[in-house]
């Protein structure tokens, strides 16, 4: 505590600095933790939970079982694009979906779409993980050159150089590094496995949208 | 058309409250730990009795023992020559040995008187010897152009810095005890040091040394160390002196 305490204004700054760097990240960590989580078990259930059903209105029916998967969001997006499409061609020339494939390109647009915005959330307050990572190290050096030019200060105005003048300076800039590492790490690890995470969730959504596509042109096609 | 679905996003707001939380409670814990098992000395403190300033024992209030220039031994206690007296829970010595005989009061007046004498004539050479002593002490310190002016605290201003430097010795030499370590057989290092009038150590130069980087490096520890309790020397003046170093014991002294 005293070694906080007795250290310079510069470096109480620094320290304060990397503290709220810490509180902020460590808050993003846990908040992308959760939802990340959520919309992998999410989606998991939701895919099973698809295949097993047999229409597509059954499953909007049920989609807010599943509400926080980015999977759901692709769903919606791409059903109710398709029933745009279908009441257009009913209203044009009284079929069920006219079969020039136009209808699928807008689907699939639709779903492009919904998958960019997801993956837009899924990434939000991740780009403050990596600066904290980046930069925390260096903010923390920053106080502790402060400090010991201060220490060094310190020791030229006594004209001692023994240990117990010099070590109290040095150990109170050391403390400014410790910090900035303390908070680097965790963002750094943080930042790493949720990028994977998202990585695979972005890969599940490409297979979704693909799946999906599929379903709907063969429906097209059987008309 | 369909709705979009209701998320159950925790807000990053109560995410952050619970960061901090959690930052308060490592906090609080760090401090704890911290005045659970604070740090401990690697060295303990070592206490002192400063002998400078303690009143210098005067050859003429009565130790018989005490030898004039000799600073190790001022604070020998007196011996009180009744010592020699039998106890009276001793045993009774044998007929005809020659250690205690029952003194007649006559011969008791006569050796009381012989013993004042004796004595007298021992205080007399002691303080001829002690004044011869200092004496040779300020011809010496005059020709080597030292400055008079540097008297120890409590001394009589005679002995011109002499006890600074005893004192100073005494403070390495504890603190060599602690930090001694040699690779060869009989090293030696020969530092000068220079204290400024506030008792700070200004300069130490090594001025000469046998080669053993482990017994140098042990004397630059033992100075370091011992740094922390030196006084001011006498009258604030900046105190420069030669210490040589050796894992028996330190001599002060050393020319340059």
């Amino acid at each position: 505590m005293a070694i906080i305490l007795g250290a310079g204004i510069i470096v109480k700054l620094v320290m304060l600095l990397l503290l709220s760097f810490s509180v902020v990240s460590w808050g993003i960590i846990l908040f992308k933790f959760f939802q990340v989580q959520r919309a992998k078990n999410e989606s998991e259930r939701f895919m099973d939970f698809f295949w097993k059903s047999k229409r597509f209105d059954a499953i909007a029916s049920q989609v807010d079982r599943f509400a926080n998967s980015p999977l759901t969001v692709l769903f919606n997006e791409g059903y109710n694009e398709l029933k745009k499409v279908v009441e257009t061609d009913s209203k044009s020339d009284g079929s069920a979906l006219s079969t020039d494939l136009g209808g699928v390109e807008n689907v699939s647009r639709a779903l492009r779409r919904a998958t960019n915005s997801e993956i837009t959330r899924l990434e939000k307050y991740l780009t403050f993980l990596a600066t904290t990572g980046s930069t925390s190290p260096f903010i923390g050096l920053f106080g502790t050159v402060w400090g010991i030019m201060t220490a060094f200060e310190g020791i030229g105005k006594t004209g001692s150089a023994s240990l117990a003048v010099v070590a109290p300076g040095i150990a109170e800039a050391l403390i400014a590094t410790a910090i900035g590492l303390v908070a680097a790490i965790p963002a750094v690890m943080a930042y790493n496995h949720f990028q994977h995470k998202i990585r695979v969730l972005i890969n599940e959504m490409d297979s979704f949208t693909t799946e999906f596509l599929n379903i709907v042109q063969r429906n097209i096609a059987g008309k | 058309m369909n709705s979009k679905p209701s998320r159950i996003d925790t807000g990053i707001g109560v995410s952050f409250i619970a960061s901090a939380v959690i930052h308060l409670a490592v906090f609080l814990l760090w401090v704890w730990w911290g005045q659970l098992y604070s740090p401990q000395m690697a060295i303990q403190e070592t206490y002192y009795v400063d002998v400078v300033n303690l009143p210098v024992v005067d050859p003429l209030s009565g130790s018989s023992a005490q030898k004039p220039g000799d600073a190790e031994s001022a604070p020998t206690p007196a011996q009180a020559p009744p010592m020699v007296e039998p106890s009276p829970s001793r045993p009774a010595p044998k007929v005809g040995t020659k250690f205690i005989k029952p003194a007649a009061p006559q011969e008791s007046a006569e050796s009381e008187s012989a013993f004042a004498e004796r004595m007298a004539k021992i205080e007399r050479n002691s303080e001829n010897r002690r004044e011869e002593a200092v004496l040779e002490k300020l011809r010496s310190k005059v020709k080597a152009g030292g400055s008079p002016k540097t008297g120890a605290p409590g001394a009589d201003g005679t002995e011109s810095g002499s006890r600074y430097g005893d004192f100073v010795k005494s403070r390495l030499e504890d603190a060599l005890k602690v930090t001694s370590y040699s690779t060869t057989r009989n090293p030696e290092v020969a530092v000068r040091l220079t204290i400024s009038g506030d008792g700070k150590l200004l300069r130490m130069k090594i001025e000469r040394s046998s080669g053993d980087a482990a017994f140098e490096l042990a004397v630059r520890r033992a100075i370091d160390l011992a740094s922390d309790k030196f006084t001011a020397p006498p009258n604030h003046a900046v105190f420069e002196n030669g210490f040589l170093f050796k894992p028996k014991g330190i001599s002060n002294g050393v020319s340059r």
